[in-house]
């Protein structure tokens, strides 16, 4: 097991890494989650040992890395960038991390040749990495990543810099040759929570340097237990709408009174945020919107809305193009809506329909 | 109208052929006459002059000499050149200052540093001396023995030209692109194997043309020697351009310096090809 252990790292006042305690286990790929900025390449680089923390401790399986340099420690990384050697061959650099460990050539020749075939490179071995298209040059710092067989593996964003069709093939693809590394411990980091959930065994959430949740992906997008939570895991944006709770009924600021509504009947009169996610607002029903923007993306359509100077975003599993400033109907299902208390932390509640 | 465009080549033409073209020429035909003091003229008298050349030990010995010294001073020059470049690569303390520091030999007149080599060098007035007695070493006969004389030229060559060869290497490291060290990082390079593996082949192609230019250069040698040793003692520090300049200029035997200056451009110009072209197969890998 990988730990981290009040990991903390600024740069002047602004916090990278915010006291971040964390741990990763073999055999399974975690994915780390959160938007740009929010600490995840920071947490990687020091892992690998790129960055030097300012406090905290990083162990596998109990012995402390923290005085390893980056060459000591057992890591491969896969970053944003098509990372090779231009100088070198796509064998040669498959090859340089076990030339670099005094394995002898002909084997390490052997060990990338089989790698480069299993990335579908098999057939351009002797060509430089600047003869090669983006995704294939990526599948060389992949083949190089994988070839060392090192007990925890990095990859930050690997496919960010790749076209839609690429990134989906490539991911699968990685999936499958992640799976046949029982021992590793694999780090995803993610910007997409589409891809942590589909990818991931584990998931954390990093939010301004901070690990802001952990646990099973399907667990943690069911029950985010911060309204920034909740932000970072949905995809599209979650709404977010503040509440007044009294006597079981629900006024949504701005939006509209909900007399008497199942979810309020087990709420204490108060504040609420009310988390809303956009396949919970459908078209059609009381609640008029003024669409601001309209973004079509394969089979779906996310709809941006204004209704009385609330924000909201709509998802539609079928191609719509709403026109902008038009104005269409809205109703609002709260059978999946999540419900945060004052300090933005999750209520939790039974499933609720009405 | 295509042959408007002769009349803007022309000015180019005629610089090429006033200082180049013609000059060439007129060396080839002089190298064939016995032009000198006594018989000035452009008589015929064959390939006198290069027979005689082929028996003239001392030019030959010259070019040795001069072989010796330009590969070993440039080999020396590479080396502390990357070393010093290597050292104000990365970010270490006053490292513009450093690099500023490093250039002063460079901007300095070849002739005004010889002068102060000579003065360093001499032997019982320079500074040097006394120092290597103090040390224990012992006073050392720099300009008035064979083998010092020719450490001396070395000596003077490698620091007045070494930061020449650093600011290339140092542009040249400088323009290199971070990932593929970073990916060696990754890979569990340290420092040495970061260097022979990426650092220096990636280096490859500036490294030929650094050493190309000073190999041109060093090749030349001629004010260095005149100021420090004027060829000796005896002849054992006399270098090609030296002794065609003895020839040429103090004896005036034009025709045979004529002889001599052609054959030297030839052995450089064959010598210079065949070194690039392997220089270029060992150290550039990247061809494509």
């Amino acid at each position: 097991m990988l730990e981290l252990s009040n990991l903390t790292l600024a740069e002047g006042r602004v916090a990278h890494l915010d006291d971040v305690t964390v741990s990763f286990r073999k055999g399974r790929l975690t994915t780390l989650l959160g938007r740009t900025g929010a600490g995840k390449t920071t947490l990687m680089r020091a892992i690998a040992g790129l960055a030097e923390p300012d406090r905290g401790r990083i162990a596998l399986d109990g012995k402390d890395w923290s005085r390893l340099a980056p060459w000591q420690r057992p890591v491969a990384m896969v970053t944003q960038q098509f990372i090779n050697y231009p100088h070198l061959s796509v064998l040669d650099n498959v090859a340089f991390p076990l030339v670099r460990r005094k394995v002898p050539q002909d084997k390490a020749h052997e060990a990338a040749r089989d790698m480069l075939g299993r990335v579908g490179l098999g057939t351009m071995i002797d060509r430089r990495p600047s003869q090669l298209s983006g995704g294939q040059q990526q599948r060389v710092a992949i083949a190089r990543a994988l070839v060392k067989k090192a007990p925890v593996v990095l990859l930050d964003e690997p496919f960010v810099n790749l076209d839609y069709k690429l990134r989906e093939g490539l991911r699968e693809e990685l999936v499958d040759l992640l799976k046949a590394e029982r021992e590793t411990i694999v780090i995803y980091a993610s910007t997409d929570p589409r891809e942590a959930l589909q990818m991931g065994d584990d998931v954390i959430l990093m939010a301004e340097g901070r690990a802001i949740q952990s646990g099973e992906p399907q667990n943690v997008y069911a029950r985010p237990g911060t309204t920034r939570a909740a932000e970072v895991v949905s995809d599209p944006p979650i709404n977010l709408i503040g509440m007044e709770v009294s006597g079981g009924q629900l006024r949504l600021d701005r939006l509209a009174d909900l007399p008497a509504h199942a979810l309020g009947r087990d709420l204490p009169a108060g504040r609420y945020t009310l988390g809303l996610r956009a396949h919970s607002i459908r078209q059609g029903g009381d609640l008029s919107a003024r669409v601001s923007l309209t973004e079509v993306s394969g089979s779906e359509t996310v709809t941006h809305l204004q209704a009385a100077g609330q924000a909201l975003v709509m998802l539609e599993r079928t191609v719509t193009n709403h026109a902008l400033g038009t104005t269409i109907t809205l109703s609002l299902d709260l059978g999946e809506a999540l419900v945060f208390g004052a300090q933005g932390r999750l209520i939790e509640k039974e499933p609720v329909h009405g | 109208m295509y042959r408007q465009k002769y009349i803007f080549l022309l000015p180019g033409l005629l610089v090429l052929v006033a200082i180049i073209l013609f000059p060439l020429l007129f060396t080839i035909r002089v190298s064939f006459s016995s032009w000198d003091v006594y018989n000035p003229g452009l008589n015929w008298i064959g390939g006198e002059n290069y027979a005689r050349l082929w028996e003239d030990a001392r030019y030959w010995e010259a070019l040795t000499r001069l072989s010796v010294l330009t590969v070993g001073t440039v080999l020396l020059q590479y080396t502390l050149g990357f070393a010093l470049a290597l050292l104000v690569w990365r970010d270490i303390i006053a490292r513009r200052f450093f690099r500023v520091l490093f250039l002063v030999p460079m901007m300095t007149t070849p002739v005004v540093m010889s002068v102060i080599w000579r003065t360093i060098f001499h032997e019982s007035l320079g500074p040097l001396n006394p120092i290597l007695d103090a040390i224990g070493i012992g006073a050392q006969p720099w300009l008035s023995q064979a083998g010092h004389a020719f450490a001396a030229v070395m000596i003077v060559e490698v620091w007045q030209w070494t930061p020449f060869m650093f600011l290339l290497l140092l542009a040249g490291l400088l323009s290199l692109p971070n990932e593929p060290f970073l990916a060696a990082r990754i890979d569990g390079a340290g420092p040495i194997r970061t260097f022979l593996s990426v650092t220096f082949p990636m280096m490859g192609a500036i490294s030929v043309g650094a050493i190309l230019i000073r190999l041109i250069e060093a090749s030349k040698l001629m004010e260095t020697v005149y100021v420090l040793t004027s060829g000796g003692p005896g002849t054992s520090t006399e270098t090609t351009s030296y002794y065609i300049y003895i020839r040429g200029m103090r004896d005036f035997q034009i025709g045979y310096s004529a002889s001599l200056s052609l054959t030297y451009l030839i052995v450089m110009s064959v010598a210079l090809t065949l070194i690039a072209k392997a220089l270029i197969r060992l150290m550039v890998k990247d061809r494509t």
